[in-house]
Parts: C-alpha cells; sequence; structure tokens
C-alpha cells in the first residue's frame, strides 16, 4: 500500500531512506535546510524536495506535515529531530513517526516516551560487536 | 537554590549575573567555544564547556540536586531537550525555557516543560497595552492548564464600579485577589467593587485568558 512519507533531514541517511520509499511506490517530501543536500537525490515524479526547518511547525506545517501519514526525524543532531518527530507525533498527530536519536540515554527516554527510534551508534556497535565473534 | 542555565548568550550570561548577585549558586553551560569563553572571563569555574542537551553533562553539572533548570539559547529544539532530559533524568522540580517561536509554547507544555517564556509574546504583551486595555501578565503556571494572571483594569473598563460577582467570568476562572490603585491587597471577595488602576489576580485556564481579559477590559 503507497503512502506520503515526510522525511526531515536529507544527509545519507535521509536520502537513503527516501529511495527506499520512493521504491516502493511510497510518495515523499523531502526537508532540509541546505539545498546542497538534495543533490544525493535524483528527482521524480512523486518526490517533492523543500528547503525548510523541521524543528518549526510553521515550516512543517508550508511542507503539507497534516497530509503525511508518516514521519522520519532524520538529521545529524538529535535535538532537530527530538523536536521535529516530537512536533509530529503531538502536535500534528502524525499516525507513525520514526526519530533518529544517537545518543543512548535520549534513546531510551525517548522510546518511554513513546516515540519510535533509531539509532546508527547503536545498530552499527551492534554488528561491530558480531563481527568479531563471527 | 542551586540553578542550572543552559545557554552562555544574551540571555543566559545576564541571567547568570542576576542569580549569582541573589546568592543563588549556578552552573551555566555553554556548547560554543567562543561564546563560553567570555562567560568563563566573568563567572569562572562555575562555566562548563559541553553540551547541555547531553544527560551525561547534566549529571556532571549536578543535575540531581538542581532546584531549577533554565533553557535560554536561541534554539527551540534545544530549549526543549534540555529540559526533558533534566526532567525524565533527574526529576529536576522546574524547567524553564526559553520559546523564539510562540508557536511551539503549546508543544512544550504538552511535553511538561513547567515554564516557558516567548520573548514574542511578552513584548507583543506591551505592544498590545498600548493599543487596547491593560496588558495580562503570566505570573504562574499551577499546571499545564491553569495559571494566575494579572489584569490591571484601564480606564474605561467594563468591569470599573462593578461587583466581582456581577462580572460575566469565563468557566473554571476564579479571581483571588485584588491589589486596588491604592495599593492595598483584598481578597477577591463576590462583593468587592473594582475601580481604575486596579489589579485583578486570577487563576484560569490558559484558553479562557482572553475572554477573562475581554470581561475585565473590554478590549478586543
Amino acid at each position: 500500500m503507497s503512502r506520503r512519507v515526510m522525511i526531515v533531514g536529507c544527509g545519507r541517511l535521509g536520502a537513503t531512506i527516501a529511495d527506499a520509499l520512493l521504491e516502493r511506490g511510497d510518495e515523499v517530501v523531502v526537508l532540509d535546510t541546505d539545498a546542497e543536500n538534495f543533490r544525493r537525490l535524483r528527482p521524480r515524479p512523486r518526490l517533492r524536495m523543500i528547503v525548510a526547518d523541521g524543528a518549526s511547525h510553521e515550516a512543517l506545517r508550508r511542507a503539507g506535515v497534516e497530509s503525511v501519514s508518516a514521519f522520519v526525524a532524520a538529521t545529524g543532531l538529535d535535538t532537530i529531530n527530538a523536536m521535529a518527530a516530537q512536533s509530529a507525533q503531538t502536535t500534528f498527530r502524525i499516525p507513525s513517526v520514526v526519530c533518529r536519536v544517537n545518543d543512548q540515554a535520549r534513546r531510551r527516554m525517548y522510546e518511554e516516551f513513546g516515540l519510535k527510534t533509531i539509532s546508527s551508534t547503536d545498530y552499527l556497535a551492534g554488528l561491530a560487536v558480531e563481527a568479531l565473534d563471527a | 537554590m542551586y540553578v542550572i542555565v543552559v545557554g552562555a548568550g544574551k540571555i543566559g550570561f545576564y541571567l547568570t549575573r542576576a542569580l549569582l548577585a541573589a546568592d543563588h549558586e549556578v552552573t551555566l553551560i555553554e556548547r560554543d567555544p567562543r561564546v563560553s569563553e567570555n562567560a568563563v572571563e566573568e563567572f569562572g569555574s562555575i562555566v562548563i564547556t559541553s553540551d547541555g542537551t547531553e544527560p551525561s553533562v547534566l549529571k556532571d553539572a549536578g543535575g540531581e540536586r538542581a532546584d531549577i533548570l533554565i533553557s535560554t539559547t536561541g534554539r527551540d529544539s534545544t530549549n526543549l531537550v534540555a529540559c526533558q532530559v533534566a526532567k525524565w533524568s533527574f526529576a529536576t522540580q522546574r524547567t524553564v525555557a526559553v520559546v523564539t517561536d510562540p508557536d511551539h509554547v503549546p508543544l512544550f507544555k504538552q511535553l511538561g516543560v513547567d515554564v516557558t517564556i516567548s520573548t514574542t509574546d511578552l513584548i507583543l504583551s506591551h505592544v498590545e497595552e498600548e493599543i487596547s486595555g491593560g496588558p495580562l501578565v503570566h505570573l504562574l503556571p499551577l499546571r499545564s492548564d491553569m495559571g494566575v494572571v494579572s489584569i490591571r483594569l484601564p480606564h474605561g473598563s467594563p468591569a470599573i464600579d462593578c461587583e466581582i460577582s456581577r462580572l460575566d467570568l469565563p468557566p473554571l476562572t476564579l479571581i483571588t485577589a485584588v491589589v486596588t490603585h491604592d495599593g492595598e491587597l483584598r481578597p477577591g471577595d463576590s462583593g468587592l467593587t473594582l475601580a481604575e488602576d486596579d489589579e485583578i489576580i486570577a487563576i484560569t485556564p490558559p484558553e479562557q485568558e482572553r475572554s477573562l481579559w475581554q470581561a475585565l477590559t473590554g478590549g478586543v
């Protein structure tokens, strides 16, 4: 089932998520404060790229946050991601919200607050330990 | 009291100075070394050059025994996370956040920040004073759904010469006290008659503030 997803942050992670979702047939809106970062993505009909600050309600609203059913905060900054994801969840009531959090203690906190979190640090550390044991 | 201040920009810097002058214990946390340099010069060893949104940094700053954390940076996201971390990790009694975009105030309150200070709203309330009626001043948030406000009755207010019982107050609103125009403190009894320049102290839910202000001052 195709859906409309908003992604905040078009770094390597945000762009890769966008590609994967587009591949699946989803519609994607990507926000980044730096237009340079959009060079990571190839323009396609179901992709919108908007220069905007995902930590601002006004900017999210203008980018159409109210019309998406899923939201990913994927910048490299925990604080921006936390603000964007909690806005999506609490203010705009997006049903599915994922937040990238690098700091472990904060990750536990946001999990407790009901956010789905992802952490490249935890993930890669797990892979490293697995690789050592293999 | 022991106060942790996050952000050594203009607000954090002068706030720290004022808190120290009032004999409070303060730790000031600033991430940017170029900004903190100035603060170290002025305040010495109470300045930590690090990220005040990191739980480990707040722990090193004595987060467990802090009575209050005030986050004053220019970034709403930083201020939100610093307050959330303090609340969650150390159950800090009072967390205060400066909020640059007034649009974000409801979110901060919903997420458990005790006090939000919107400089835009503060300045606006003074502008509104010039335009019509007296300002509504937020004295104290009691809970997320209730706060103490003060409204001074300007010339021509409909509430002047009116008994408190005859005012058309919004729901869940209580006038608790009145500081009269000649400086006397009176309980907000229903039979008290109001006069010009009286300051009305009331408890009201945030969404009723405007109706309360209109009922008292007649302003729009």
